[in-house]
């Protein structure tokens, strides 16, 4: 086991690599930069702007740019933000905990409900149940998240006023106390119901759809044929076999977590990754966006691992070698 | 159902669409902007909370030494003032200090007022006012502001690491300074830096890391009627009252800044969640029917214009080359601005909240000329069809577009950003107002350009620009120089003008007569400027704006300016 995670590990070097050129290419495609459309004789004028398009080497052959870029990303360091004026690390570090509040709110979310509708469908399969719990599901897939937010704000914060609609704290709390951990939930909920129910689709059907195949196999006929009791074959024999593709998905999960719902904390003003994001490709702002987007990537690749590396764990028959 | 929804919210658009477009002819209804009444200014009962709303989030560089846009200035204005305030004629008016020039007006000396301090309790003195210009001057400083410490003696100097000191600072005592300049500008109140940093708060941290630092980061301070009590990075900022306030402790407890998502404004200010924000044109409507919010409106100092591009700017010689004669016939661009119902374009797509405009100075504008002194360019297709015909641009081979005199196809190229829902038909209304006389216009590469794109391809000079729709905003003082000076890398339009260069640099220079009024004698220069340009037309000067604010009725006191709002110690709960 030990020995694939180090092989794994070096084989995502030049994977990283790579991305890595990519990332840099798209960024630098993209037109303009921080400075471009800064036109303002009041406060700044074009001697400014060249200047500091020469301070910050824009003006650099391309590829002297990128390994500077990479010189300190191999040290940890991503630069700084032009826009924010203070380095991309801080910046991140700072929204990262909002992000994985909601990312893992919203995971919980998706996997209690998909696990509820995914037993129910998985066991009544073909019935009219069954059926209303895809509709809802492929209708949640097929909504624009921007639309359930804003039809989610509508009701819930504006018409009956039970959460507040924007932002991820409320004014005049003190951190730690009872009353701080409260406000965060209240501003977390409606964000993370959007999020998390409007993803259960994919669970769901795995769920559901193992089920069904387990429940054709010879073990559980068996434990018919022994008089075992419905409800014990279904949530005991059936059940447990059927989460472990389940438990498997987490690990694809992790990027998901850290990379923030772009669309969603934009319209709830929700202060994490996904915004800055957002913010970063508008503003031009190379570094954060460049980061952000390495991150990401990254995550996603030690996902794979730990998705990998799980389903070994779980599941007996697969050895990793 | 939420599809139908949609749709149905879709059709209510367009049908609003008609309907302002219609409304034209009756007139837009102004809301008279709300007074402070005197009667009630006397029973006002101090405190209470007020939630100050913004559409974009603040990057939190708390200093007006450093900070970059609106989202912080939002912020800042709760907390901080400088030496000179901006009356109501948009004038200089002393703040936190008074001034006085000698005679050559080279030497301004400062006098601040005494007993004024800081939010940790120090005083405010002149000493902060020359740490200020040395951060911004410091050869490190990475903001934008060098220009407005420019015109001091030997800032350059300093700037460029070649002297240890500005020379043209002389600090007299604790609350006076001295200032000399390089050459005596008309305007130098408006230009020159007047916003004090405290010297003793940040200490040793260097002019470049004085941005990221915590003092202006996460505690900063200033000398306002609200001290800043938390922050949450993008997303909120609370503000506390200031007891030892200059003018007397505001009546608010305090004021919550707070960035929400701009299509929600106006729900959030029906539930009461907003008290005070910058409405969306778009949802004007319906935000100004809202039953408890106050709406006002107030013409801003910006406008739009189309550009016309006329040459390329020559970087080497530093000065605009106009060497591009397709759009040089004078009836050509006039034919252009009489096609276009520029009211009808207003009402249609900014919800009424402007008017046409037709020099490049809003009509806030102390400097405006009057309307009656210049043309017009009222909406008539039948005037822009002659004008053309008469410059010799017919339609030659009968495909229903104007060939040019020489009988060779003539097509117009035409950019605009993208960005908001209505950009594409914004631009469409353009292109087609022109085609309907004739001219050949359309999309320069087919779609629209963001933001960034948009001004790289017209600061490149690209080929393919010929016509643009631009935006424009101003500051106090009228000024043109930056943008229309033949030697502006600004000047996008590329337009040279002798005549124009030498009133422009008339418009900041002392009257010979020295009796003259200052301010009469700018107004007369700036007069002949605006009939050149309003002639000459090297642009299509199109909108004005008007700004559109929403204060909930429980809030009172509220000043709106052109800039912004603004008297916030007076600000008070309205029961």
């Amino acid at each position: 086991m030990l020995q694939y995670t180090i092989r794994r590990l070096i084989g995502m070097i030049p994977i990283i690599f790579l991305i890595s050129v990519v990332v840099f290419s798209l960024a630098k495609l993209m037109p303009g930069d921080a400075l471009s459309g800064k036109i303002d004789p009041l406060n700044s004028d074009p001697e400014y702007i060249e200047s500091m398009r020469e301070k910050m080497g824009l003006n650099d052959p391309i590829h002297t740019q990128y390994l500077r870029w990479m010189g300190g990303v191999v040290q940890g360091d991503f630069g700084d933000s032009f826009v924010h004026k203070r380095s991309v690390m801080e910046l991140v570090g700072d929204r990262l905990p909002n992000t994985v509040i909601l990312g893992i709110s919203a995971l919980i979310i998706t996997y209690f409900l998909a696990f509820l509708m995914g037993r129910f469908s998985g066991r009544y399969a073909y019935s009219f149940g069954d059926y209303l719990i895809s509709g809802f599901n492929y209708l949640a897939l097929a909504i624009p998240s921007f639309v359930a937010a804003l039809v989610a704000i509508y009701i819930f914060s504006i018409h009956l006023q039970w959460v507040p609609a924007s932002g991820s704290i409320g004014s005049g709390v003190e951190p730690g106390t009872f009353e701080y951990f409260l406000s965060k939930a209240k501003h977390t909920i409606l964000p993370a119901l959007v999020l998390g129910a409007m993803a259960t689709a994919s669970y769901t059907q795995f769920l559901r759809n193992d089920m069904i195949e387990s429940s054709r196999k010879d073990y559980v006929r068996t434990a018919r044929a022994k008089g075992t009791k419905e409800s014990t074959i279904y949530n005991k024999h059936i059940l447990r076999n059927s989460v472990i593709p389940i438990v498997t998905l987490l690990g694809f999960d992790i990027a998901s977590i850290f990379g923030g719902a772009i669309i969603t904390e934009t319209i709830f003003t929700y202060p994490g990754i996904g915004y800055l994001f957002v913010e970063s490709v508008n503003a031009r702002d190379y570094s954060v966006m460049m980061a952000i987007a390495m991150m990401l990537t990254i995550l996603t690749l030690i996902g794979n691992l730990v998705a990998d590396i799980l389903y070994g764990l779980v599941d007996p028959r697969i050895r990793l070698s | 159902m939420k599809k139908s929804a949609f749709w149905l919210v879709s059709v209510m658009l367009i049908m609003s669409l008609f309907l302002a477009a219609c409304s034209k002819e009756t007139g837009t209804e102004k809301p008279e902007e709300k007074k402070e009444d005197d009667k009630k200014a006397a029973e006002i009962k101090p405190g209470g909370k007020v939630t100050f709303g913004y559409t974009q989030p603040f990057k939190g560089v708390l200093s007006y030494a450093y900070y970059e846009g609106q989202d912080d200035v939002n912020a800042l204005q709760f907390m901080h003032e400088g030496l000179i305030a901006t009356n109501d004629e948009l004038q200089p008016e002393p703040n936190l200090a008074e001034w006085e020039f000698n005679e050559d007006n080279t030497v301004v000396t400062f006098k601040l007022k005494q007993g004024v301090k800081w939010h940790d309790g120090h005083e405010l003195t002149a000493e902060d006012m020359e740490y200020a210009w040395y951060l911004i001057a410091d050869p490190t400083y990475e903001g934008a502001r060098f220009s407005n410490v420019a015109m001091i003696k030997g800032a350059q100097e300093y700037h460029d690491g070649k002297a240890d000191k500005i020379e043209g600072i002389k600090l007299i005592d604790d609350y006076t300074i001295e200032v000399s300049v390089i050459e005596a500008q008309v305007n130098l109140l408006d230009n020159i830096w007047s916003i004090p940093e405290p010297k003793h708060y940040y200490g040793d941290i260097s002019s470049k890391e004085l941005p990221d630092s915590d003092q202006v980061r996460k505690n900063p301070i200033g000398v306002g009627p609200f001290k800043v009590k938390n922050i949450v990075a993008g997303e909120m900022i609370e503000f506390e009252r200031y007891d030892d306030y200059w003018q007397g402790p505001a009546h608010l407890d305090g004021v919550v800044y707070k960035i929400i998502d701009g299509s929600l404004a106006q729900g959030l200010l029906q539930n009461g969640e907003i008290d005070v924000m910058l409405a969306p044109s778009d949802q004007w409507p319906q935000i100004k029917e809202l039953a408890n919010i106050n709406p006002v409106t107030i013409d801003a100092l910006s406008y739009s214009y189309i550009g016309i591009d006329q040459g390329r700017y020559d970087t080497k010689a530093k000065k605009v080359v106009m060497d591009n004669p397709k759009f040089s016939n004078k009836k050509l661009r006039h034919a252009m601005a009489h096609a276009i119902d520029r009211q009808a374009f207003v009402d249609a797509f900014r919800n009424g909240l402007g008017k046409p405009l037709n020099v490049p100075f809003p009509s806030v504008s102390w400097a405006k000329i009057d309307d009656s002194q210049i043309n017009q360019y009222e909406y008539d297709p039948e005037k822009a069809k002659a004008l053309l015909d008469e410059a010799g641009y017919k339609d030659v081979d009968g495909d229903g577009f104007r060939e040019d005199p020489e009988g060779n196809p003539f097509t117009i190229n035409f950019d605009a950003m993208a960005g908001t829902e209505t950009a594409e038909a914004r631009a469409q209304f353009v292109i087609q107002s022109w085609q309907e006389v004739g001219l050949n216009a359309k999309l320069n590469g087919g779609s629209l350009k963001d933001f960034n794109l948009f001004y790289d391809t017209i600061e490149a000079d690209d080929p393919s620009v010929e016509t643009f729709h631009g935006a424009w905003g101003l500051a106090a003082d009228p000024d043109p120089a930056g943008i229309w000076l033949s030697t502006d890398k600004w000047n996008m339009w590329r337009w040279a003008n002798e005549k124009s260069d030498e009133l422009i640099k008339k418009g900041v220079q002392f009257p010979e007569d020295t009796s003259k009024d200052v301010t009469e004698y700018r107004k007369e220069v700036y007069a002949e400027w605006q009939k050149l340009v309003n002639d000459e037309l090297p642009v299509i000067f199109f909108e004005q704006r008007e700004d559109a604010w929403a204060i909930n009725k429980r809030v009172g006191g509220v000043k709106v300016t052109p800039f912004n709002v603004d008297e916030f110690h007076l600000w008070h709960i309205v029961e």
